[in-house]
């Protein structure tokens, strides 16, 4: 049976007295505020015009329940497997959403990573007041109940002028404890004036069975001329369900860019929020989404250009296989005193297969009038001629067509940069292209 | 070689090939010219495996073997190569892995062992160079963006670093110009051994002042209707197709 809103509402009640806080009543306050507004609010159903096309009543009949508490030594045998070789400044391991100190690694020198829970056990006045600034409490229910219930999640602040000379490393492991369970994690990344830095972030399951439910909110500050690049690769457990809230805030001169990949679960969502603060600064976002059977990805974009001469490009490309769907719903406002913006968007689909679905919708709403924006949308299948092109050369079908596709995608998986990242993803390319059932989950090592 | 008997063939219903025969030799290189029209790409496409044609009578004998029960990769992969008229761009795919993973994938068909890197670079340069292709165009995506002559080119590199056993070579003159149909023609000439048999479909005798046929067939309506040598071409050239046409049909 799918469990009521006060069912949820118990439920996160009974928990919060044992979720980080400070020591002062502060952080209760603003948990039961955001339960309150969930409850006003509720779940988003069909009728909400950001969800028409993704349904949560799956979700829902789940009833997932809070983490269970385990102690760190239960936790992470897997870890190591999981760990990547790339070539990190520093990492923060997340275990089920709880952090797991003993495979972290701190950086050195100008750059503060820690647990969000041990920030706020500390009475961290900038964290806490930063907890929850950039995402409000949003307009579906998700983000308030993320805000009243969260167990942990990361901290990064980035210091003025520094230049982190390696990636940062976020990795979220799921294991097979996770099973029945919602996962509420915040990052906070906090880039102040003239820093710089890159963050991969990498969501992995121990299992492909394991359904879980891993909810986040990201919130991204860049002060003056800071500038992030971010990596991110959802590769959940195939019944996992997933739904990650990017909150991103530049000031002036300040750049983010955003390279995404959602690639497991059977439902994710990311929806991905870009203020432009102040004048001259500049937003990228890439994203890849590969659906089979029972998946649902889901891309939601809203570039806010409400300050003059800022510039935001997206590209979005998805390959859909066997009955998979997707959803990209991508919105550039450009508004009245944002004169000199630049804005483009554009989303293309490849579709393996009559049962595939994608609802696309890229929208631009312009009220300034010197801009220089353009949206566009595609969806299309394998060409015939290109696959008889490569069989004539000597490859087989199933390689012919997983070429094509790792083509398809090549211009955003170039930008994971990263060696590691990339033969990840077009491992998982060949097999969507291939015909073959899925035999073991993917792993970076 | 290659015994190509009473072919027929049809593409949506409408019948191309009314009984073509044709027998290349190791050794020799055909040219196949006629007007538009009389079936020539046609029969390049069913030689190379390409859907869309129904074979409706005949036999194509390829080294001992019935060649139409073969997949396209099978026919590539035991010496068949098709220059291709209209070569297929390929964005995203990056033109020197792909010629590399071509060679490999015959190779391993064949049993043999993968080339090694250093061997492939220095083969790959050297024949880039023999047809003056650009070596950026060896970095980038796969015909993505060529001219017109650099795809021509880059079909001439592939089959010369595939090496093939027979090569068909379809309307590979449309649309160069001089220079290009000269560097074409020289990397074909550079193909020419007496293992490698080829055919050259061509509309016009142009591309034939260049790579000097052994034989030329005329194709009209489906079939061979006359055979001779490089005189015949010449001769094509100067009257065009419409008399032989009428001699064949009196």
């Amino acid at each position: 049976m799918t469990p009521s809103l006060s069912d949820y509402k118990i439920g996160t009640l009974q928990g919060i007295e044992t979720l980080p806080m400070n020591s002062g009543d502060w952080m209760v306050d603003r948990r039961l505020a955001a339960l309150e507004r969930f409850e006003a609010l509720g779940f988003p159903n069909r009728h909400s015009e950001a969800w028409r096309y993704t349904s949560v009543e799956g979700l829902l009949k789940q009833g997932f329940i809070a983490p269970a508490k385990t102690s760190q030594s239960d936790q992470g045998d897997g870890i190591q497997n999981h760990l990547s070789q790339l070539a990190t400044v520093g990492r923060l391991v997340f275990v089920d959403g709880q952090f797991i100190e003993e495979h972290s690694e701190y950086p050195s020198g100008g750059v503060r990573v820690s647990s969000l829970k041990a920030a706020m056990a500390t009475g961290d006045r900038q964290v806490l007041q930063a907890v929850g600034s950039l995402s409000g409490l949003g307009e579906d229910g998700f983000a308030a109940l993320n805000l009243a219930g969260f167990h942990d999640g990361a901290v990064i602040q980035v210091a003025q002028d520094v230049r982190l000379d390696g990636p940062l490393e976020i990795l979220h492991l799921s294991s097979s404890r996770a099973e029945g369970r919602k996962l509420p994690t915040r990052h906070l990344i906090l880039m102040e004036r003239g820093s710089q830095a890159e963050l991969i972030e990498r969501f992995v399951s121990e299992d492909q069975q394991s359904c879980y439910f891993n909810h986040q909110v990201v919130e991204i500050s860049l002060a003056e001329q800071a500038s992030l690049s971010h990596k991110r690769i959802q590769m959940e457990s195939r019944q996992a369900y997933h739904l990650s809230d990017l909150h991103i805030a530049l000031q002036s001169k300040a750049a983010y860019h955003g390279v995404m990949a959602a690639i497991g679960g059977c439902w994710s969502r990311t929806f991905i929020s870009n203020r432009f603060q102040q004048p001259d600064a500049h937003c990228e976002l890439d994203g890849l989404y590969l659906v089979d059977d029972g998946q649902l990805a889901d891309f939601h974009l809203d570039v806010d250009h409400q300050v003059a001469s800022c510039s935001s490009r997206e590209n979005f490309k998805g390959l859909l296989r066997g009955s998979g769907r997707a959803v990209f719903d991508g919105l550039i406002q450009v508004g009245k005193g944002a004169q000199k913006s630049e804005a483009h968007l554009h989303n293309a689909n490849l579709m393996l297969s009559r049962q595939a679905e994608v609802d696309t919708k890229p929208q631009l709403m312009i009220l300034a009038d010197d801009v220089v924006c353009s949206h566009g949308t595609s969806v299309g299948q394998l060409d015939d001629q290109a696959i008889f092109y490569l069989r004539s050369r000597g490859l087989d079908e199933q390689r012919a067509r997983a070429l094509l596709c790792q083509g398809f995608l090549a211009d955003i998986v170039d930008k994971f940069e990263h060696q590691a990242l990339i033969e990840l993803l077009n491992r998982r390319m060949n097999f969507v292209g291939s015909t073959e059932q899925e035999t073991s989950h993917e792993s970076l090592g | 070689m290659l015994a190509i008997k009473n072919l027929t063939a049809s593409v949506d219903g409408k019948e191309i090939l009314r009984g073509l025969d044709l027998q290349v030799k190791a050794g020799e290189v055909h040219a196949i010219m006629g007007p538009n029209g009389s079936g020539k790409s046609t029969l390049a496409h069913i030689l190379a495996g390409r859907d869309g044609y129904s074979v409706t009578g005949g036999e194509v004998r390829y080294l001992g073997e019935d060649l139409l029960q073969l997949e396209v990769e099978e026919r590539a992969q035991q010496g068949v190569f098709l220059a291709m008229q209209y070569p297929v761009e390929l964005p995203g795919v990056n033109n020197m892995s792909f010629l590399r993973e071509s060679i490999n994938a015959i190779r391993r068909a064949r049993g043999e062992a993968e080339i090694d890197t250093l061997s492939f670079m220095k083969q790959v340069k050297e024949k880039a160079r023999q047809v003056k292709l650009d070596e950026k165009l060896l970095k980038r995506s796969v015909n993505a963006g060529f001219s017109g002559g650099e795809k021509k080119r880059n079909e001439i590199l592939q089959m010369a670093m595939l090496e093939p056993k027979l090569a068909i070579l379809d309307e590979t003159d449309s649309g160069l110009d001089i220079d290009a149909l000269r560097t074409v023609a020289d990397g074909v000439n550079r193909l020419r051994t007496t293992e490698r048999g080829m055919i050259v479909v061509t509309h016009y005798q142009r591309l034939l002042d260049y790579i000097q046929p052994d034989k030329v067939h005329v194709l009209a309506n489906g079939r061979i209707v006359r055979s001779g040598g490089k005189d015949l071409a010449l001769e094509l050239e100067a009257r065009g197709y419409g008399w032989l046409l009428e001699e064949v049909a009196a």
